[in-house]
């Protein structure tokens, strides 16, 4: 009998709830549910874009560009920025899995975001990385060729000064996308019988590198006084390109024909390669490329496609003073 | 009326926000995955603002807490990456917690500076440590150990829906032990109602006999250890450590104990009144990024929430004079 009680009691309060869900939900549809209708167009393909950097200029470029061809597709984006928590991108991840989101792209170290990827894994929605770094559980990462842009502005260095003459490196080994660059620079330089690396630089990089590669190369300039005695500088970034440039003028040895290449084309290094002086070329990665390549990406593999490759390569452009100022 | 108000205003105003969800996601919201989920979304914030409360319940604060959730991370990953086991890499980084909380306590209660400014010069010093011992880079990858890292992935597989498995996450059963010991420790203990005590009237709980000044020093111990615990969890969730991780977490702590006062009957800070408003800041992260709020409307939301569920309580409790 006691029982019976209970089971009726449970019974009146499924009762009770469905009314109560029923009649809230009839409400909430007529008011409310509208306003979220309009965004969740039915069967357009949804995908989250989650990242804990959107305040950075980059990674508004990849994102603006990637909204920009997602609507072309036809695609409901929803763009989720953790304002520097990484912590909450993995719980950001398990929620969109949960709403059964059809992909998601990060742009974060895939090694930090470990739950998320598997959260997503075992509910078989594929991830996407911009810019982000390779995972086995990433279908690919969408990014620059960091051996690519090395070759670029070595190659431009090497040709500069004909194939001959000594050159000043600036690397950090410690960063792989860094590191890498260095790796193809050595190459170039090696190929060139008359081209000697006269020294090897790694800056402390704590005060952002171009004081202290600025400090480092006045040595350089002490220890080879002639005239000539230095043909180039190559930096593996721009930072240090923008510290030699500064010690090269602080010396006055402006006018001696010393090249300097930076990598990644910051605005900085845009102003100083513009106005003609020693440093001459850096490259620019395509943030917008990156973000249209990456949807273009989901949309392959959405589309039943199967990538080969676990990294997409964006082409990068090399800046020289006659493109500097483009936008 | 007034009094009901007070009292239930924020409860009812909890039931909608979930009420809200459950209408508007039918689908995803109500499952016992996505409160799983939720639940481990929470844990770290939980542990923070459950041992925020043992302070709190005696009128003071801690705003170091976020520094030292970052330093505890970093110290863990430091003591790894030379090779300690897990064990001692946990062990000391709860002893940081342990004693900056002490430090915290000594600065309040035995040299009389106001909490509000002793733990914000502690936080700029705990933040400092951090970016000194990790050089202010992230700790990740190989120097991570797994048995570290899978802690935050595992837990008890209850059954499996739609052919993945569904797990009690290990981060929420931490959390929950958390909370249940700090619920024994207030509610339950001699030490828990002399801590009310100082916190209602502080003079008179020394003039009773009540050793303010120990009491004082060993709460903010609590909530040091609470703090390291929470930074720990945080770093096996990341699988790595970077000295600015755990800042957000301070704020967010503070709001929810406010959150849980307003439902309390005096207005005091109660373990399981904190526990409800960090659930409520919870489900509000997970419902609106399911219904695709723009995470910037979201803080705006939470924020305004916060503001309604304290006014509420302000004028519940003119209209009751209490």
């Amino acid at each position: 009998m006691g029982l019976q009680a209970i089971w009726n009691l449970g019974e009146v309060l499924d009762v009770i709830r469905n009314t109560i869900l029923t009649a809230a939900r009839r409400a909430l549809l007529a008011t409310v549910a509208t306003a979220f209708a309009a965004t969740a167009a039915l069967a357009a393909e949804k995908v989250a874009v989650i990242t804990p950097y959107l305040a950075q200029p980059g990674t508004q470029f990849y994102v603006d560009a990637f909204k920009a061809r997602a609507a072309e597709l036809g695609w409901d984006v929803n763009v989720i920025d953790t304002a520097g928590d990484v912590a909450a991108v993995i719980s950001r991840m398990e929620d969109v899995v949960n709403q059964g989101v059809d992909a998601i792209v990060i742009n974060v170290d895939p090694a930090q975001v470990g739950a998320g990827l598997q959260a997503a894994a075992d509910a078989k929605v594929p991830v996407f990385g911009m810019d982000a770094g390779t995972d086995p559980l990433i279908v690919a990462n969408v990014t620059s060729n960091g051996y690519a842009m090395a070759a670029e502005t070595s190659v431009y260095v090497a040709n500069r000064i004909g194939g001959k003459g000594n050159v000043v490196m600036f690397t950090f080994d410690p960063f792989p996308p860094v590191q890498v660059r260095g790796v193809i620079a050595k190459a170039v330089f090696g190929n060139f019988p008359d081209i000697k690396v006269i020294d090897n630089v790694t800056p402390d990089v704590s005060d952002g590198g171009i004081a202290d590669s600025r400090a480092k190369m006045e040595a350089i300039l002490a220890a080879n006084p002639e005239p000539g005695s230095i043909s180039a500088v190559w930096a593996a970034w721009d930072q240090p390109a923008l510290g030699a440039l500064q010690a090269i003028e602080a010396a006055g040895r402006q006018n001696e024909g010393i090249v300097i290449t930076g990598i990644d084309a910051n605005p900085q290094a845009r102003d100083a390669i513009a106005t003609g002086g020693n440093f001459e070329a850096s490259v620019a990665q395509d943030f917008a490329g990156i973000g249209r390549t990456t949807a273009d990406t989901v949309a392959y593999v959405l589309g039943g496609g199967t990538l080969k490759q676990n990294v997409v390569y964006v082409p990068t452009k090399l800046i020289t003073a006659a493109n500097a100022t483009d936008k | 009326m007034g009094q009901v108000m007070r009292r239930y205003g924020t409860a009812a105003g909890m039931a909608a926000i979930v009420v809200f969800f459950a209408v508007a996601l039918p689908d995803t919201f109500l499952t016992l995955r996505n409160w799983l989920n939720i639940s481990q979304q929470i844990s770290m914030l939980a542990v923070v603002a459950v041992t925020m409360t043992v302070v709190m319940v005696m009128g003071d604060f801690d705003l170091s807490v976020g520094s030292m959730a970052s330093l505890a991370g970093v110290v863990a990953a430091v003591a790894f990456t030379h090779g300690w086991p897990v064990w001692a890499g946990v062990g000391a980084a709860l002893a940081v917690g342990l004693l900056g909380g002490l430090f915290n306590g000594l600065l309040v209660s035995v040299v009389g500076i106001l909490p509000f400014v002793a733990t914000l010069a502690t936080l700029t010093m705990y933040s400092g440590f951090a970016f000194l011992m990790s050089g202010g880079k992230t700790i990740f990858g190989r120097d991570i150990p797994a048995a570290f890292s899978g802690f935050a992935r595992g837990g008890i597989t209850l059954g499996a829906t739609d052919g993945r498995p569904l797990v009690l996450p290990w981060l929420t059963l931490l959390a929950l032990g958390v909370t249940a010991a700090i619920w024994l420790v207030l509610e339950q203990t001699a030490f828990g109602r002399r801590l009310y005590g100082i916190g209602g009237n502080a003079v008179a709980a020394r003039l009773a006999g009540v050793k303010v000044m120990r009491l004082r020093l060993l709460a903010f111990g609590f909530t040091g250890v609470g703090a390291a615990t929470a930074g720990l969890m945080y770093a096996a969730r990341v699988a790595s450590a970077n000295p600015t991780q755990g800042s957000g977490l301070m704020l967010t702590a503070i709001a929810a104990v406010f959150l849980g006062m307003t439902m309390s009957a005096f207005g005091q800070p109660r373990v399981l009144a904190t526990l409800a408003g960090v659930v409520v800041l919870g489900v509000m992260d997970n419902g609106l990024t399911q219904l695709h709020v723009d995470s910037y409307v979201r803080d705006v939301v939470v924020g305004a929430i916060i503001v309604l569920a304290v006014s509420i309580s302000a004028f519940g409790r003119r209209a009751t004079g209490g």
